[in-house]
């Protein structure tokens, strides 16, 4: 095996955030319209936090919000990503993470989310039960996710991964199995359809 | 996991306060004083034992972890009854054994050997490790307060990362977190490294002694040198110039890079054992074959395509499993989409097409590099032949879809 002289990885999310109310770099996305990006607006049925700057391979076009903390629920939301943009973004260039490419195709678009996730501290990353779905006006695949901390907790996800005018759109909600998951899935699902693309 | 960085630091108190300790080979079925300080050891490891039946990436399959079982018995003869070998999926060539019997195998590590005798011979390595009792010697030198030191710098580091993203440790520290990047938490990690770290002369000595390990329990004493040699031909292989011109390592632990003089000893001490032992490698390709998809997809996730297009040729060169070998080699240059990378993930999926065991996802992947071709015809006769051999799959919709949109353009 190889050895790498680099810096840390910042653990971001599972050791930064455990509390929210710790941390000064969290804000709070109150409830109502949520400004993904330029005319990309989704609203918010409650209030969440906006944990965008303590998440691991942050990029500008990448939000993540939560209510009880990234261990318990998070929701990624991404402004169009265009070719060569990330959902995670490498900390070095040994370690890639999964990239947009002008030419993927539909199962590589699939592959993009569970790679993605991957890439996060999960394991086993599934992807099931792909369906059509829409973000606001860009139509793409709603899709359900399993997968394991490695501590060996279950986790479950929902999402969409959509495409409009070459730019890919991604909206994805992970959550331990028990409880969690089920507790948000109703208010993930309200902001999904709630999605308005200028 | 949070209670760790205080047991550590009360073994390094312990540690602190004990003499030296008279480090020999142990005996089977021997357990320390629970109040010295191997038993402090053993209790540590105890714990961390406990954790890794709960952790997710525990391979519990009965048939594997019997294989296994079976293996490390015929290396390890009446120590067998003291070790415990679990199989974690997780797609870095590594094995450990703690002093109390924790044994762990990772799944890299399978997938790399190319048969029995090369998993056999690294079972023996650290089994030389255990029965040298070489743990203990590290306590005898007083260089595991250094480690646990280390393990615990660590851990604070990993405390710190949320006030100060991109901190720097010491470099011993580092080459952990580097060589397994997000993959495992780095507490266990630290804590795995502080045992596990051992002298150049230690890891010369457990060479040896697994190579004659191997030999005595029957298997082919040159899997030893074989089974280094492909490791240092994996990190020449790979995709990134500073991985290249790194040093290879026996295990994600070892400080000590696989140096020529290993093994060149180990060629010089192979000279002296009997010759023509067996190889074992139908047996391991068939307790390993149940995972080869799972783990040559867990490899593809590092991303680092031209090792696991390495690990793959060693897989192949027996001609077995070409369908899903293949399959897995398209996949690592439709990923890697380098120049000319799609034709040769295109002649991949062509060549696992022509076997019983190629996966149904062959032909929807081959439908989507026809399809970028411009090759119409040949896109729809793969969407169709993937519709046809994968009815139920749920993305043959997706498919469907393609194969419409190309009928409506033709
Ligand atoms: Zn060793």
């Amino acid at each position: 095996m190889t050895t790498l002289r680099t810096t840390i990885r910042p653990l971001g999310i599972a050791a930064a955030a455990l509390s929210l109310a710790a941390c000064a770099s969290v804000v709070a996305a109150p409830a109502g319209a949520f400004r993904v990006g330029s005319g990309y607006e989704v609203s918010l049925g409650r209030d969440w936090s906006d944990i965008s700057a303590v998440m691991a391979g942050k990029t500008r076009k990448v939000r993540l919000l939560s209510i009880d903390g990234p261990l318990l629920n998070r929701l990624y939301l991404t402004d169009g990503l265009a070719p060569g943009d990330f959902l995670i973004k490498p900390e070095i260039k040994e370690r890639p993470t999964p990239v947009i490419r002008k030419d993927m195709s539909a199962s590589e678009r699939l592959e993009f989310i569970t790679d993605s996730v991957a890439a996060l501290e999960y394991q086993r990353v599934e992807l099931a039960k792909p369906r059509p779905g829409r973000i606001g006006e860009a139509s793409g695949v709603r899709f359900d996710l399993t997968a394991q901390t490695r501590e060996g907790l279950d986790i479950k996800g929902a999402g969409v991964i959509a495409e409009r005018g070459g730019k890919t759109y991604v909206l994805l909600y992970l959550a331990p199995a028990e409880h969690y998951f089920d507790a948000s899935l109703a208010k993930v699902e309200a902001i999904m359809a709630s999605a308005r693309l200028g | 996991m949070r209670a760790v960085p205080v047991s550590l630091a009360a073994l390094a108190a312990a540690l602190a306060l004990s003499g030296p300790v008279q480090a020999a080979e142990r005996l089977a079925g021997s357990r320390p004083d629970i109040a010295s300080v191997e038993g402090g050891l053993w209790g540590e490891m105890d714990k961390v034992e406990a954790e890794a039946r709960t952790r997710g990436d525990l391979n519990r399959d009965p048939a594997l972890n019997a294989y296994m079982h079976e293996i490390m018995c015929k290396v390890a003869g009446p120590h067998c009854a003291d070790l415990r070998v679990y199989v974690m999926d997780r797609p870095y060539f590594n094995a450990s054994m703690a002093p109390n019997g924790y044994t762990e195998i990772w799944s890299g590590l399978l997938l790399r050997a190319s048969d029995e005798a090369e998993v056999a011979y690294v079972l023996g390595h650290e089994f030389g490790h255990f029965v040298e009792t070489h743990s203990l010697e590290r306590y005898a030198a007083r260089k595991m307060r250094a480690n646990v030191a280390m393990a615990a710098s660590v851990v604070v580091a990993v405390a710190g990362a949320s006030s100060a993203a991109g901190a720097t440790t010491s470099g011993e520290a580092q080459s952990i977190i580097d060589a397994t990047r997000g993959t495992i938490d780095l507490i266990y990690y630290a804590q795995m490294a502080a045992l596990f770290r051992f002298t150049r002369e230690q890891e010369s000595e457990a060479d040896l002694l697994g190579q004659r390990r191997a030999g005595q329990a029957g298997y082919d004493v040159a899997a030893a040198m074989e089974s280094w040699r492909g490791l240092i031909a994996e990190t020449q292989a790979s995709d990134f110039k500073r991985v290249r011109r790194s040093e290879s390592r026996s295990s994600i632990f070892d400080s000590h890079p696989l140096s020529a003089d290993r093994i060149a000893a180990l060629e010089t001490q192979a000279r002296t054992l009997t010759p023509g032992g067996e190889r074992g490698r139908a047996r391991h390709r068939a307790a390993i074959r149940p995972f080869l998809p799972a783990w040559l997809r867990d490899d593809l996730r590092r991303r680092d395509f031209g090792q696991t297009l390495a690990v793959i040729d060693r897989l192949a060169a027996g001609g077995e499993d070409l369908g899903v070998l293949n399959y897995y080699r398209g996949e690592a240059y439709r990923l890697r989409r380098g120049e000319g990378d799609l034709a040769k993930a295109r002649e991949a999926y062509l060549a696992a097409s022509g076997q019983p065991d190629a996966p149904a996802a062959t032909w929807r992947e081959l439908g989507d590099i026809h399809r970028r071709d411009g090759a119409r015809a040949a896109a729809k006769a793969a969407y169709e032949t993937y519709l046809a051999k994968a009815p139920q799959a749920e993305d043959a919709w997706m498919v469907q879809d393609s194969l419409s949109s190309l009928e409506r353009s033709s």
